[in-house]
């Protein structure tokens, strides 16, 4: 027997074994229906976000408009006295889906994506109302192909390859492998290379589907790029577990302990150890109270309109320039500016706060994480996918700078009470939210998937050693 | 005999490493999740006590103010954390914990947990319940694998069938055993949570002793259902070890998979509505049809004055003894009502949807049906939120005519000129919540417990007739 007719034999005892065919038909499927929901996910949340945008979009250019009537004459100013109104600048800032939101949902499903950046709107409410997805949906989580992967390929491999050697273990044959003129590591290897790799060729079968399908026909350069890094990760998920189970084979138990041992560690790496993890996280770095950060935003607010004299007072020694005696405005409007940036500031030190914790908690988890592989295979998906909580609270931070500039920009018109102009309005900061390109994210991930590779062959290469050794033992009793 | 049998096997259990093991690392886990869980509670607890404190201070000291500027500013509703949230968070980290009660606009719940929580928290959140729903079945699994195909394989079988056992007493005597310290573990895990709950100011539920017995007596269920499971698939099976990967497979299924792939199927069946979109139409429905400068809108607003003035009997509103302004807005407000009413029905009514699509698959994972009780014990569940939700509505529209009506009614000619000051605002209620009691959430439990009584009927049928064949089968052979 030799090393092709192990594998033609194995090839032949899975297509004739109905359990085996049917765990492999409903991994199958299984990842097919999670590729076709991460598909329709990301199109309805690039649909979302571009209907939002386009909305937000044209009601900017319809303030436009007005301002443009005014200067060409078309329109009186006294007819169109809000027209050009600084106080009523409204931009909309978008987080697209990352391209691979389709692959991994990581935490886009609880975050705010979309934000209508208003002076009216001091920081504190700058992304509105988002809180309506269902909580028993968010709760569950998705079944997305980082699911698939992350979760239910090694429960197959477990299930197809525990008794790769136990079988014949079990059944007393395992003295006739050594008349076969191939070694016994060869022999389970063998096995092993036909049973594991059904599993990753359909695994990659469903993610090339995905590619396209997600992509809504062929995939741009960016996708491609990303979609060969995510790939990376999950063959390096793949290569950690075929050697732990090649590992656990090696060990040369019973078939029931070998399949006990391997459950047990799927429990662990993709249960336990991330629910450890993520608990130590938090209660090392807890995050400040989101309940006191409310309170204070409103006391401030409640303070500022209280003494709205005073805040006055306070910016026209800051801007004598800006005491200007023909105001016409309503005067509400300007204090109500001068309201939402006194709140803004005077938050600004806990949302720094917020922000620090969770950096704190990233670098915590960059290091620890390697004690659970599940945890940082998942992570690393997210951030090639572009749905991870870094980048979220990057889009967070950003729309918070977006308003502040917006600021800036008019905030002389505001308190002046002047019309602004479209020279002016031109000069308003368009948002953009810079994405960290291929190579970033490839060197960012390139220590957690060097080290699902790493684990991957250092348990093969103690496998290896173990059934060199189990051979010489065996051809010294037999 | 059957004590007999069942004392024999705790000693056995006693004696297998595997099976100390596997209770170490269970009872370890749950540890861990009780304090977890305890610190979450009474952190949120002791923060939204000073919220409380802190929106009182804030409202009462707000100074001079037209009320209806007053009732765009307004009060938060904070949700409370009870106590059994300790024992099974459930929804909590997912559904937000104020609720603004602004005029003209209701808010859902924001500051969910979870947005703070880091991503990995999304594969498996640590709390006693978790740890009693996902491990128990494992525990069990691990002591009964082997109780019929085990000794089957060892002989011993043929011996207790000769000895005269019956297959009831064989039955009942393996399952005693593993019901006894699957019992335990419950108790364990539930008094654990119950002795930080006192240790602590954590308001409980009302009728906490019937929901914590409910709790145990479900859980017990729950783990009888894998009890008697495990020993069919036992008897089934020819070999332990063809036993072991059929358990193994089924607890996959019923307690991983089956959970999250019904939330994921109801979810792609019945999706609840984008956020912006919905927040968008929230907005718009309840306020352009009365704002709006579209002829329906100023047809309504016109037939408001036309009503209000033909009911003093007057020509002009400056002639009405009320501040008309004020009535405007209260009439406003009115309208938004029943606007607001449809579309979280519309919302909410599709989430209960899904979770009804999902109960679908309970037919896989009784994990599912044993997860709405228990949810519905502890005050977790949707229902729960929704009561919450739906009161600090009622006390928001209460609050917001509250303020229209100082300004109605003191007004006067001064309109939005009206001031209040700290005076009145110190007279102001504050919103209460009472959670519902049990007599309110046990209707809600009745297709979850058919479920659950349905999976441990059909279990013990499994066990008895495999039990029964199995045993049979080795007296004859």
């Amino acid at each position: 027997m030799t090393n092709r007719t192990v594998l033609a034999h194995e090839f032949r005892s899975i297509l004739h074994d109905r359990w085996q065919v049917g765990l492999l038909l409903l991994f199958a499927l299984l990842s097919i229906y999670a590729v076709f929901q991460g598909s329709r996910y990301r199109e309805a949340l690039r649909e979302t976000a571009t209907a939002f945008e386009t909305e937000h979009l044209a009601n900017a250019a319809a303030w436009r408009e007005q301002m443009v009537a005014i200067e060409t004459g078309e329109t009186r100013p006294e007819d169109d006295p809000w027209a050009g109104l600084a106080m009523n600048v409204a931009m909309p800032a978008v987080l697209f889906p990352g391209p691979l939101a389709d692959f991994s949902q990581g935490v886009t499903d609880v975050h705010p994506f979309t934000a209508r950046v208003a002076l009216w709107r001091s920081v504190d409410r700058l992304f509105g109302n988002y809180q309506f997805q269902s909580p028993g949906e968010t709760r569950a989580g998705p079944v997305d192909p980082g699911y698939v992967i992350v979760f239910l390929m090694p429960l197959l491999m477990i299930a197809l390859s525990f008794g790769a050697l136990a079988g014949d273990r079990d059944s007393g044959r395992l003295g006739l492998v050594l008349s076969y003129p191939i070694s016994v590591r060869e022999f389970v290897a063998s096995k092993l290379v036909v049973r594991l790799g059904a599993v990753l060729l359909i695994a990659a079968a469903s993610l090339i589907v995905g590619l396209f399908l997600g992509a809504g026909g062929l995939p741009d350069g960016q996708r491609l790029g990303r979609f060969a890094l995510w790939s990376l990760a999950a063959v390096g998920y793949f290569a950690f577990w075929a050697g732990a189970i090649g590992w656990i084979v090696s060990l040369n138990r019973r078939g029931e302990t070998t399949a006990m041992t391997m459950v047990g560690l799927w429990v662990l790496i993709s249960l336990v150890s991330p629910a450890i993890l993520a608990a130590a996280a938090q209660l090392t770095y807890p995050a400040p109270s989101q309940l006191a950060f409310l309170s204070l935003a409103r006391q401030v607010s409640s303070e500022a309109h209280r003494e709205q004299s005073s805040v006055m007072e306070g910016m026209l020694l800051e801007h004598p320039e800006l005491s200007v005696d023909n105001y016409t405005l309503p005067e509400y409007i300007r204090e109500s500016y001068l309201v939402t940036q006194t709140v803004d500031r005077r938050v600004e030190p806990v949302l720094e706060e917020f922000d620090l914790v969770q950096a704190q908690r990233r670098a915590f988890l960059g290091l620890v994480q390697y004690a659970a592989p599940a945890a940082l295979a998942l992570r690393a998906m997210n951030e090639i996918a572009g749905t991870d909580l870094e980048r979220q609270v990057r889009f967070e931070r950003e729309v918070r700078d977006y308003k502040s500039r917006i600021a800036r920009a008019v905030e002389a018109n505001v308190l002046a009470g002047e019309r602004m102009s479209v020279a002016e309005m031109s000069r308003i900061p368009q948002w953009s939210f810079p994405e960290p390109g291929l190579g970033a994210t490839a060197r960012a991930v390139l220590a957690p998937v060097g080290a699902l590779f790493l684990f991957g062959f250092g348990f093969a290469g103690r496998a290896a050693g173990r059934l060199a050794r189990l051979e010489t033992r065996l051809r010294e009793t037999s | 005999m059957t004590w007999v049998i069942a004392r024999t096997e705790l000693l056995q259990y006693w004696r297998d490493g595997r099976v100390l093991t596997v209770l170490a690392i269970v009872l370890l886990l749950s540890a861990a999740a009780t304090v977890t869980g305890w610190n979450a509670v009474s952190t949120m607890e002791r923060e939204r006590a000073a919220a409380v404190g802190m929106d009182r201070e804030i409202w009462n000291n707000q100074g001079d103010k037209n009320p209806h500027t007053a009732a765009h500013f307004s009060r938060y509703a904070f949700q409370p954390t009870f106590d059994l949230a300790i024992f099974d968070p459930g929804l909590t980290n997912h559904v937000g914990n104020a609720i603004w009660l602004e005029a003209h606009y209701r808010d859902p719940a924001a500051l969910r947990p979870v947005e703070d929580a880091v991503e990995i928290q999304r594969i498996a959140e640590m709390s006693p319940v978790w740890v009693l729903q996902v491990f128990a079945p494992l525990l069990a699994i691990v002591l009964l694998f082997g109780a019929v195909a085990g000794e089957r394989e060892s002989g011993t079988l043929r011996q207790l069938m000769a000895s005269g056992l019956r297959p009831a007493a064989f039955l009942m005597g393996k399952a005693a055993s593993a019901l006894v310290l699957l019992a335990a573990l419950v108790l364990v895990v539930m008094a654990g949570s119950l002795i930080l709950v006192r240790s602590d100011a954590i308001s409980p539920l009302p009728d906490a002793f019937f929901r914590s017995s409910g709790l145990v007596a479900l859980y017990i269920a729950y783990v009888a259902i894998f009890v008697f499971l495990a020993l069919g698939v036992s008897a089934l099976s020819s070999r332990s070890r063809t036993a072991l990967l059929a358990l193994a497979g089924l607890w996959i299924v019923t307690t991983v998979l089956g959970p999250r792939l019904g939330a994921d199927v109801a979810g792609a069946i019945s999706p609840a509505p984008s956020a912006p979109e919905f927040a968008s139409r929230v907005e718009k429905e309840s306020s352009d049809p009365f704002w709006g400068s579209a002829d329906e809108a100023v047809a309504r607003r016109q037939k408001v004055m036309d009503d209000l003035l033909a009911e003093y009997g007057v020509e002009t509103t400056a002639e009405l003894p009320i501040n008309y302004d004020g009535y405007l807005l209260q009439a406003s407000e009115e309208y938004a009502n029943d606007v607001f009413d449809s579309l979280y029905d519309e919302l909410w009514g599709g989430h209960e949807r899904q979770r009804d699509i999902t109960r679908v698959f309970a037919a896989i994972s009784p994990r599912i049906a044993v997860q709405n009780i228990s949810m519905a014990l502890a005050g977790t569940d949707l229902f729960a939120y929704r009561h919450f939700a739906d009161s600090a509505e009622q006390f928001r529209r209460r609050f917001v005519l509250l303020l229209n009506e100082e300004m109605i009614v003191h007004g006067g000619a001064d309109g939005y000129a009206y001031v209040s000051g700290n005076d009145f605002w110190e007279q102001n209620p504050d919103f209460e919540y009472v959670p519902p009691g049990i007599r309110e959430i046990v209707p809600n439990l009745r297709a979850d417990a058919g479920i659950v009584l349905a999976w441990l009927g059909l279990a013990f049928s499994v066990a008895a007739v495999a039990v029964r064949r199995g045993l049979v089968g080795e007296t004859a052979a």
